[in-house]
């Protein structure tokens, strides 16, 4: 049964495994006899890695460390450790082949919803400038001989390419960066008035026509955020979006401003005069798999119709839900679930919810998910708060 | 022509921010980086192996921040790095049986794989490896092939992977607009690079004449008068931010214990060396005698590393 049950009478070795190798030859086995010892033993329901079901694993985060990059942070959860760096690159609008359409129908919209209110526009208005113009640009690597399965050199493999897509949708639809943030401004030169205003000063639309004189995006920011993932022991979600948050965090954008005579961008290497991204929220990932006792269980209720009942009548609980996945316990699941929250002066805010794979966790159990899900944010919030 | 498989910024392509101050004067003696440490002092590595639990052998390499780096860190007054401290990871795996498809070979096949991160250098790396960084593939081999004992894996494979987190630059930044030299930071990226895989092979428990390490020296005039007399100077262990201009450099990897080297890479002009007059060597014997001086300085640190990876397996 358990690796702890030691044989009493002394056989022959040849016979006896220790707990690694039966690790290796019977891993269903071996997490279930961990996940269900026998009632006489008094031993609580552990994971194979010593954990409870619901507990994380031992989390660290360290930002600012990488010299060439605009913001950095270096994420461990566990044995999982994810490197991200955001380099920050300007676009120019003559170089945006549409711009010129972009800047007509915004200005359409903005005349429309004059009477139906600035804020909501200017929210829709930031998501549009961002997701139109690519200006984030998340990638994550695996080819970083993190896992024996990927082989570095390698185009990026089907793993890494979903956490890549996965990353952006989130940082699309979390509007976690701002678009004012990443807008260079331009105003004409006044006569009367003083020679330059730079971007920062005020965003807001209506002063802006009420001067007359047009206030103009000559540039925007382009974040390249890089995620190297160094070593890959399950769970690379939720190490490469914290990393990806860390490093927003940390990120700080030089000023910068049109120079008309030379007729480009310059910037400003004062670390005083650079400013931070202004960040919405702090959206926090957990992903979570389901082991099922019996994997075959959820197909038998369909084939065989009274096998629920059969399974009520055992009253075993049969599947546990895990919290953070390491590698090895993601090879003997098949359904995952995932969570993002964030939480709004104390109020528990559902960003993001995927599952997929089977279909043993239900609709309370998701309620649970999220109640777990509220509990680390807490703590990754401090873990963030402290790097 | 965009790539498929990975998310792309935008069509028109982006640029490099363009600081300010770099237009207005480009010769700021006063923040120019400058070496601290004596000719022959080598930095500080931090070197831990067996780090990543996935892989049959890891280390972790990190070089000494300058003194302007530091400096720089604890009291940020330019967003413009001064200069940058190597810090990369290597992974090992293996030995594995080769595919079917492989030819049959007697020895262990030796795969190296050297990567920069996109945000390693000063300026932005693609996602594809560049010839540069193939060319470190190839040196790193040759290196380590000379070291492992292949015959002891027939028909297996071993792949060794180096991710550069950050690199060491080529040149001052001031300098860089202007300047055609060659590329001076790879080669002390290869030294880590040599002496991280050793300790990566070593922790895979994978059978070696020695623990090879790698090491750095260059011929270097800092004279700011630039006059002819100025001959140019040996030094160890170079950070090529610190330096006006290098002449030239070598790499070597070193096994100390058979006194043999592996790998031996030098470029650059290296016979004006300034050397003693009762010194009967020529400019590159000097060099590469001193680049197996650092090699050898950081052995004692690889080999404290491999102790300490072999103590843990073994408690």
């Amino acid at each position: 049964m358990t690796s702890s049950t030691t044989p009493i009478n002394p056989t022959p070795p040849s016979l006896s495994l220790p707990p690694s190798q039966f690790a290796r030859l019977q891993p269903h086995a071996y997490l279930l006899a961990h996940l269900s010892p026998p009632p006489a033993s008094n031993q609580p329901s552990v994971r194979a890695n010593g954990r409870a079901t619901s507990q994380f694993r031992v989390t660290s985060a360290n930002a600012g460390s990488l010299t060439h990059t605009n913001g950095s942070a270096v994420v461990r959860i566990g044995d999982t450790a994810a490197v991200c760096g955001v380099r920050a690159e300007i676009l120019h609008t003559k170089d945006i082949a549409s711009w010129s359409v972009l800047q007509a129908s915004s200005e359409q919209n903005l005349d429309k919803s004059n009477d139906v209110g600035v804020s909501e526009t200017h929210d829709e208005e930031d998501r549009g400038h961002i997701q139109d113009l690519n200006l984030l640009v998340p990638n994550l690597s695996l080819s970083t001989g993190c896992a024996p399965g990927f082989t570095p050199g390698a185009p990026p493999s089907a793993l890494a390419q979903s956490l890549s897509h996965q990353i952006l949708s989130l940082l699309h639809s979390t509007r976690l960066v701002r678009a004012d943030d990443l807008r260079i401004w331009y105003q004409p030169p006044n006569l009367d008035s003083e020679e330059f205003r730079n971007a920062g000063e005020g965003m807001d639309v209506d002063t802006e026509q009420s001067e007359g004189s047009e206030r103009e995006i000559k540039a925007f920011w382009v974040l390249y955020i890089d995620v190297m993932i160094i070593s890959l022991a399950g769970n690379p979600f939720d190490a490469a979006w914290a990393s990806v948050l860390a490093a927003l965090r940390d990120t700080k954008l030089p000023k910068a401003w049109w120079d008309a005579d030379n007729e480009t961008i310059l910037c400003s290497d004062n670390v005083a005069d650079a400013r931070k991204l202004s960040l919405r929220g702090l959206p926090i990932a957990s992903s979570f798999c389901s082991f099922e006792g019996d994997a075959a269980a959820g197909w038998r209720a369909v084939v065989i119709p009274d096998a629920e009942e059969q399974k009520q009548k055992k009253g075993a609980q049969q599947r546990w839900i895990l919290a953070d996945p390491d590698g090895y316990e993601e090879g003997l699941s098949q359904e995952r679930a995932s969570v993002v929250v964030d939480k709004e002066n104390g109020k528990t805010v559902i960003v993001k919810m995927e599952k997929h794979g089977g279909w043993t966790v239900d609709s309370d159990d998701l309620r649970q998910l999220v109640d777990v899900s509220a509990r680390r944010w807490d703590e990754m919030k401090r873990i963030l708060d402290q790097c | 022509m965009a790539d498929r498989r990975r998310i792309n910024g935008p069509p028109g392509g982006t640029r490099p921010p363009v600081f300010a101050s770099l237009q207005e004067s480009s010769t700021d003696i006063a923040n120019r980086a400058q070496r601290q440490r004596q000719p022959t002092e080598l930095r500080k590595i931090f070197l831990k192996a067996g780090l990543i639990p996935t892989a049959s052998g890891s280390s972790y390499l990190e070089f000494e921040p300058s003194a302007s780096l530091a400096a720089a860190r604890s009291n940020p007054k330019s967003l413009i790095p001064p200069s940058s401290a190597l810090k990369l990871a290597c992974t090992v795996h293996g030995p594995k049986p080769l595919p079917r498809s492989a030819a049959f070979s007697p020895n262990l096949v030796l795969t190296t794989h050297v990567k920069y991160a996109p945000f390693a250098a000063r300026k932005r790396k693609g996602h594809i490896r560049d010839a540069s960084e193939r060319d470190l593939g190839v040196h790193l081999e040759t290196a380590l092939r000379g070291a492992i004992i292949a015959e002891r894996w027939p028909k297996s494979g071993l792949d060794i992977t180096l991710t550069i987190i950050e690199a060491e630059d080529d040149r001052w930044w001031g300098d860089a607009p202007d300047s055609h030299d060659a590329s001076w930071g790879m080669m002390n990226v290869l030294a880590g690079c040599i002496t991280a895989a050793s300790a990566a092979i070593a922790d895979a428990h994978i059978d070696c004449l020695d623990l090879v390490s790698g090491g750095v020296a260059a011929l270097v005039s800092d004279d700011s008068s630039q006059s002819a007399s100025s001959a140019p100077r040996l030094m160890l262990d170079i950070d090529p931010a610190e330096h006006r201009s290098i002449l030239s450099a070598c790499v070597v990897a070193y096994m100390p214990a058979r006194d043999e080297i592996t790998e031996l890479w030098l470029k650059g002009d290296s016979s004006r060396a300034a050397l003693d007059r009762n010194d009967g060597r020529t400019g590159h014997e000097a060099l590469i005698d001193g680049a197996v001086d650092a090699a050898r300085g950081a052995n004692t640190v690889l080999a404290e590393a491999v102790r300490e990876s072999i103590a843990r397996s073994f408690a």
